[in-house]
């Protein structure tokens, strides 16, 4: 059997897919690029006003003064498109692109015995991805189209001649000289059309005759153009004028994710990752991309990291439309402990962070990495993946080595005057420490970068400043610093 | 698996604060007497700046061993990385603040996301008239927070300042140019710390007055 989903006025259903409030206004999509703006499908409301396909724009205003005309909103037609071709990929191998919004799907090697619930279950599919769907199925492709088109919402065609018999000779597009000779001979049905006898058919009208003759008798098979699965998986949305606040951003936001999230699961997929764009009045963009630490489904877990992106976004420029793409991953099956595992949730870990990130400032917060130089301090925060952090035997050894107190260190390095003596410093001055050297340990020569632009060298002392404590202080260029404090007094 | 977790912890809610027991950290007189740092409790050490360097490094060395995380909310921007074993620096999550205020409001996201076992919050360096300005209510908030995990919870501080503390270590090491020399090992062990628990905050308050 093959079968036709179909998505009537797809035009329409996407324009309107995430605008639910509109659909109970008339609402049209008129095509823009015409001079009169014609229109291109209209909904049920529009239609019961009079307004009809291929209808001037300023004429169907006139026919329903509270009309609102949509332009056609071609990146929702792409993400319903998607939409759909990931439904049909998941239920067959062997699908095709048969037009927009409309799919076939070749099944004869599925094993189902209850047609009908099969179909119910598909249109169910779609109306939780907020996408009304006609199913057909047919023992063949054109059978199924047939089908779908007449389908409420599913059709099953057991017995074709009898469901060909009552159709009318339009529903399979006969050529139009054919159509006008057929009306003058009174040819109106497909029931009619059969039952002239094909061989003399075919010798006074030609072959064009013959093939409708076999169409009109479900007779026809034909070749799928096979699609492979394309796993895209984006919702777009722009809006009708510039967004002041968040809150639109965020109910649309919410809405995209609870349609990924379903189409996610519909092909056994997780979240891994999600760039987030948000198109600006001056036709430029601000662009994120989100790891998720534990890739997921949950559109909750999903939103609030999106959310907490947005809370701290400042804007020079207002948005006019949302772009989110998921990149998709298989679900991880790593088998991990009961009471143990790297992180006890990876994503709301990843969620604090972002908060972290946009208390402190970018560069604040992450896990220490040292650069490859003996200069000090040449430290940079990176992102902690602490999830993916596998145990390392441990050893004691580099603990065992280490030597003295740690530093506090001073960042950036104060000033300091120190008074040399004997070439050790012997008195310090500067507003943190003041007074005697009473001891000093140095000096600790370093220097690199002597190959390159880059060079620097240093010159540490480790000193005890009577009543104050153990500092470091440093020589740069014959300019003293205290680098960091080891111990200070209380006062 | 989260789910699972959750659904455990919410049927058998006890589980997690039996089993949280305490984390060891090399200072003797404190593992001596409490066992180590508890979990689900406010911890305070009240001393110098080398004294709470050195324990942070304690702390650092505890990462690798107990194969766990930690966060270091650094208050004064003082932390010294490269002091520390490249191993635990993997393991902590280092936020840099620069004020007390910075430093409260990054502890408390910290707490409430539950993920780490030990946060560290170090006030050392700051000003004391900053510190000052902190409310004790904020302290006490903390506490009730840290009692609902099993997250180990120290606040390092110049002087003792937090009421709610359950536990606090004072430590009265005055070093000398000398211990620049000696392993940073036997300067942990050299440390003297009197270990306070809530049972007798009694003498807290006469080591406050003795501060003061």
């Amino acid at each position: 059997m093959f079968a036709v989903i179909l998505l009537p006025q797809f035009r329409l259903q996407a324009a309107l897919r995430l605008r639910a409030e509109l659909c109970a206004q008339p609402v049209a999509i008129v095509d823009e690029r015409s001079d009169k703006g014609v229109v291109l499908e209209g909904n049920e409301v529009a239609e019961s006003s009079g307004v009809t396909t291929g209808m001037p724009s300023a004429q169907a205003l006139a026919r329903c003064e509270n009309l609102t005309l949509l332009p056609r909103a071609i990146g929702q037609e792409r993400v319903a498109q998607a939409a759909l071709l990931e439904v049909a990929c998941s239920l067959s191998p062997e699908v095709e692109a048969t037009a927009d919004g409309c799919c076939t799907i070749d099944l004869r090697m599925a094993k189902i015995s209850d047609w009908p619930a099969w179909g119910a279950a598909v249109v169910e599919r779609f109306a939780a991805l907020e996408l009304r769907a006609r199913i057909g199925v047919g023992s063949n492709a054109d059978l199924a189209f047939l089908a779908a088109r007449r389908a409420a919402p599913v059709l099953v065609v057991q017995t074709p001649t009898v469901f060909l018999s009552q159709l009318a000779v339009t529903e399979i597009d006969p050529p139009p000289h054919l159509l006008a000779l057929l009306r003058d001979w009174g040819v109106h049905t497909l029931g009619q059309l059969t039952s002239l006898p094909r061989g003399e058919l075919a010798s006074r009208l030609g072959p064009d005759a013959d093939r409708l003759w076999k169409r009109a008798m479900g007779r026809t098979h034909r070749l799928l153009r096979l699609v492979r699965p394309v796993e895209e998986f984006v919702e777009t949305f722009e809006f009708e004028q510039e967004i002041e606040t968040t809150e639109p951003i965020f109910f649309i936001l919410r809405r995209f994710l609870d349609q990924l999230a379903r189409r996610l699961t519909g092909v056994h997929r997780v979240a891994a990752a999600m760039r987030l764009t948000l198109l600006l009045e001056n036709r430029t963009t601000h662009e994120r991309l989100f790891t998720i630490p534990a890739p997921t489904v949950d559109a909750e877990v999903l939103f609030r990291i999106l959310r907490t992106h947005l809370d701290g976004l400042q804007l020079k420029q207002r948005p006019t439309g949302v772009w989110l793409q998921v990149d998709p991953a298989r679900p991880d099956h790593q088998q991990l402990r009961l009471f143990e595992s790297p992180l006890r949730d990876a994503n709301r870990f990843g969620e604090t962070l972002a908060r972290l990130i946009a208390l402190v400032g970018h560069g604040n917060v992450g896990v220490a990495e040292i650069a490859d130089t003996h200069q000090p301090d040449r430290v940079r925060l990176a992102e902690p993946k602490f999830h993916e952090l596998r145990a390392a035997a441990h050893t004691d050894a580099e603990e065992n080595l280490a030597i003295g107190l740690p530093l506090r260190r001073y960042r950036p390095p104060l000033a300091a005057q120190v008074q040399v003596e004997r070439h050790e410093p012997a008195y310090v001055v500067s507003d943190t420490a003041h007074g005697r050297v009473a001891g000093a340990l140095g000096p600790y020569r370093i220097s690199g970068g002597w190959w390159d632009r880059e060079r620097w060298g240093t010159e540490e002392w480790d000193v005890e400043i009577a009543g104050n404590g153990l500092f470091r202080l440093s020589r740069q260029n014959e300019q003293w610093f205290i680098e960091g404090c080891y111990d200070a007094q209380l006062r | 698996m989260i789910a699972l977790r959750e659904l455990l912890a919410q049927k058998f809610p006890l589980h997690e604060h039996l089993s949280s027991g305490t984390l060891p950290t090399g200072l003797d007189a404190f593992d001596q007497t409490e066992g180590g740092l508890r979990r689900g409790a406010l911890t305070e050490l009240a001393g110098s700046p080398g004294a709470g360097a050195l324990f942070i490094e304690a702390l650092l060395a505890l990462l690798p061993r107990e194969k766990c995380f930690a966060a270091l909310v650094d208050g004064g921007r003082s932390f010294d990385a490269e002091s520390g074993p490249p191993e635990a620096l993997r393991r902590l999550l280092w936020v840099l603040c620069g004020t007390a205020d910075l430093a409260v409001k990054a502890a408390d996201l910290l707490l409430r996301d539950g993920n780490l076992p030990l946060i560290v919050v170090d006030l050392q360096p700051l000003p004391a008239r900053e510190l000052q300005r902190i409310p004790a209510s904020t302290w006490h908030r903390f506490q009730r927070l840290v009692e609902e995990s099993s997250t180990a919870f120290i606040v390092l501080t110049p002087r003792p300042m937090v009421e709610a503390a359950a536990v606090r270590i004072a430590i009265q090491n005055v070093w000398t140019l000398p211990a620049m020399c000696e392993r940073r090992r036997t300067l942990l062990h050299r440390l003297r710390a009197q270990v306070f628990s809530r049972r007798n905050f009694a003498a807290v308050e006469t080591l406050e007055r003795r501060f003061a």
